[in-house]
């Protein structure tokens, strides 16, 4: 077992993993510095989501090491990593995966909550990054009410309310128009740098790597240098494909 | 056939769930049987038949409310978005519930049919042949068309309720591409049932108490089996007691759940909470109804428990298979709504909420309504009951 380095938040050597033997990642190794914003780039089916599972200890990989502040997160046990995801980590999915029967400023306050914070703290500060975020109008309303542009700014003020060490961002503004996601993504940033806060972010979009301090690219659950997918040639595979079906 | 080859892929517990449905359908069919049973063999008491056919609606209610809460909770008719995709959208898909309701209620039926046979001694070569020939009636001929007309009562009535139940869900067009977060916006707010709950529970209360002054001598309310004169007065105000309470159900558990997130609630007491005034409708119709059978069996219980022969086999059966029903049938509503909140708690846990915490949440929703629930059962059934004891 080699040491992790110190000056990395989240380190992980030679991760693999297979969904029931559907292959996921092939040997990845990645280290994320404290209070930097890392891009891992790649395609849809690349491993981008595995990969984030894995630092984030929500999955287990089936070999390789993963260490958290020199803490290794494959030997734990699940309410340990648990505890772990609770207090220190925060996570950010393509859809928001609000509560629905909870209004705007609980299910940001939620985290809290669940942390043990009093009612009024946990309210004080889920507000605060409603304001920031420019949805404090909609604090009362319930996420059916909510435009889905809205809602993911909710599930990034979920996440920053917790003042966490790490945001894993799988993905975020996917279902956004170009719009929405310049503005969610410019604050998730500037919050990210401003409070100290690293953050992986995982994406398939060029502009939205090109934010981040450094980008990780991954092909096929491997990481590789750069993602240069064969050119299209002008008869669309048709040669390539010769089967007749 | 796509439901036979579904129903042949399903996990165990949906088919043990399906095998109830048909132990409940052959228990009411066993019933009608017996009713017809009686009837042949005593042609000159039709009164004491047609009470004893009127006192079997009650297991068949039940029975049928059980069949569509399974028939609703069953995976292989949720709306699923690649079902959806190849046309199976939510016509189709009740056509499919209803089929495997029509399979598993008819062969509930099946079974009744050859129990009372072989229980008659119409059949031979099993033990406990011809051991109840007396109370079923053998010796008569059994009119065929009259058993299976009874005995198709519980699968046609099942159909066609489960059918109308799940034609009536929201279509599943928006549910596959929304985005969870999105509630359903129609679940919201109060339930608006629970004055009108409250106001028939009282007057069917008072019905009774009125009813119950009348003829001295003699029990005021008898069973069926005891061939005296029923009061009508007294059914109806039970009747009216049940209805209310039924109707009361999902107002007081709304009620509850607001009551538990009031004042600065904590994570566990938010969540139990929100989810229980949410949930009101699905849960607090069939527990409004247990309560109701609940303080019925009570007061029954309080009224002829002390009797030399308190209640006959029959009896004991209809009133097992009424309790066990309407207990399913809360079981299976509330086990519909884990279903249906299973991504927002898949959600919770990603989120590193302990999980210890989503099972106090459910926890606490259960202590609450029981805390209410059960004083309430109680009260009601000691005032049906005051009446009538003190006659």
């Amino acid at each position: 077992m080699v040491a992790p380095p110190d000056n990395d938040v989240i380190w992980a050597r030679s991760l693999h993993h297979s969904h029931n033997g559907s292959p996921g990642l092939g040997g990845v190794s990645v280290g994320v510095r404290d209070g930097e914003i890392l891009a891992v780039t790649g395609p849809r089916g690349s491993g981008k989501t595995t990969l984030l599972h894995c630092l984030s200890g929500q999955l287990v990989p089936q070999q390789g090491e993963v260490w958290y502040n020199s803490v290794p997160l494959h030997t734990m046990g699940p309410r340990l990593r648990e505890q772990l995801r609770r207090d220190r980590f925060a996570w950010i999915a393509p859809e928001p995966q609000l509560v629905p029967e909870l209004t705007t400023w609980e299910n940001a306050a939620l985290p809290l909550l669940l942390r043990g914070t009093s009612h009024r703290a946990a309210k004080k500060a889920a507000l605060e990054w409603l304001e920031r975020l420019d949805i404090a109008a909609l604090a009362k309303k319930r996420p059916h009410a909510l435009l889905q542009a809205q809602r993911q700014r909710v599930s990034v003020a979920r996440a920053l309310t917790a003042s966490p060490s790490v945001i894993f961002a799988d993905e975020p503004t996917a279902a956004l128009h170009r719009a929405d996601r310049t503005q969610l993504l410019r604050t998730l940033t500037t919050a990210a740098r401003s409070h100290d806060i690293t953050v992986v972010l995982a994406t398939h979009d060029v502009e939205v790597a090109a934010l981040a301090d450094r980008a990780v690219a991954l092909l096929d659950g491997r990481r590789v240098s750069t993602v240069t997918l064969p050119a299209v040639s002008d008869t669309e595979g048709r040669s390539a494909c010769s089967l007749s079906v | 056939m796509l439901a036979l080859r579904l129903t042949r892929g399903t996990h165990p517990l949906v088919l043990a769930r399906r095998l109830l449905v048909a132990a409940a359908s052959a228990g009411v069919g066993f019933l009608l049987l017996c009713t017809l049973g009686y009837a042949s063999g005593h042609p000159a008491q039709a009164t004491g038949s047609v009470l004893r056919l009127l006192w079997c609606l009650v297991p068949l209610a039940a029975a049928v409310q059980f069949a569509v809460a399974v028939a609703r909770t069953d995976p292989a008719t949720r709306p699923r978005p690649g079902l959806f995709a190849i046309g199976l959208g939510p016509v189709r898909l009740s056509v499919l519930a209803a089929v495997s309701t029509a399979v598993s209620t008819t062969l509930g039926s099946m079974v009744a049919l050859l129990l009372f046979l072989h229980l008659r001694g119409d059949l031979t070569g099993m033990p406990f042949d011809g051991r109840a020939t007396e109370l079923l009636g053998a010796g008569t001929p059994l009119p065929l068309a009259a058993a299976l007309t009874l005995l198709a009562l519980v699968p046609v009535a099942s159909v066609l309720a489960s059918a109308l139940a799940l034609r009536a869900r929201p279509p599943v067009a928006s549910s596959p591409t929304a985005p969870d977060g999105a509630g359903d916006p129609g679940t919201s707010g109060a339930p608006s049932g629970l004055p009108w709950g409250v106001a028939l529970t009282a007057a069917g209360l008072a019905v009774e108490a009125y009813a119950s002054r009348g003829p001295a001598g003699g029990s005021p309310f008898p069973l069926p089996g005891r061939l005296d004169a029923t009061p009508a007065g007294v059914l109806a105000g039970w009747t009216l007691t049940a209805i209310g309470l039924a109707m009361a159900g999902p107002g007081l558990t709304y009620l509850c759940g607001r009551l538990l997130q009031a004042v600065r609630p904590g994570a566990v007491r938010l969540l139990a909470g929100r989810v229980l005034m949410d949930e009101a409708r699905r849960i607090g119709r069939p527990l409004g109804v247990v309560c109701a059978v609940l303080s019925g069996v009570i007061a029954a219980a309080a009224l002829y428990g002390t009797g030399p022969r308190p209640f006959g086999p029959l009896t004991a059966l209809g009133a097992a298979l009424v309790l066990g029903c309407t207990t399913a049938t809360l079981l299976t509503s509330a086990l519909e709504a884990k279903q249906a909140r299973a991504r927002t708690a898949d959600a919770l846990l990603r989120m590193g909420a302990p999980a210890s915490a989503l099972r106090g949440a459910t926890a606490v929703r259960a202590g609450a309504l029981l805390a209410v629930f059960a004083p309430l059962t109680w009260t009601v059934a000691q005032l049906a009951a005051l009446p009538l004891t003190a006659a």
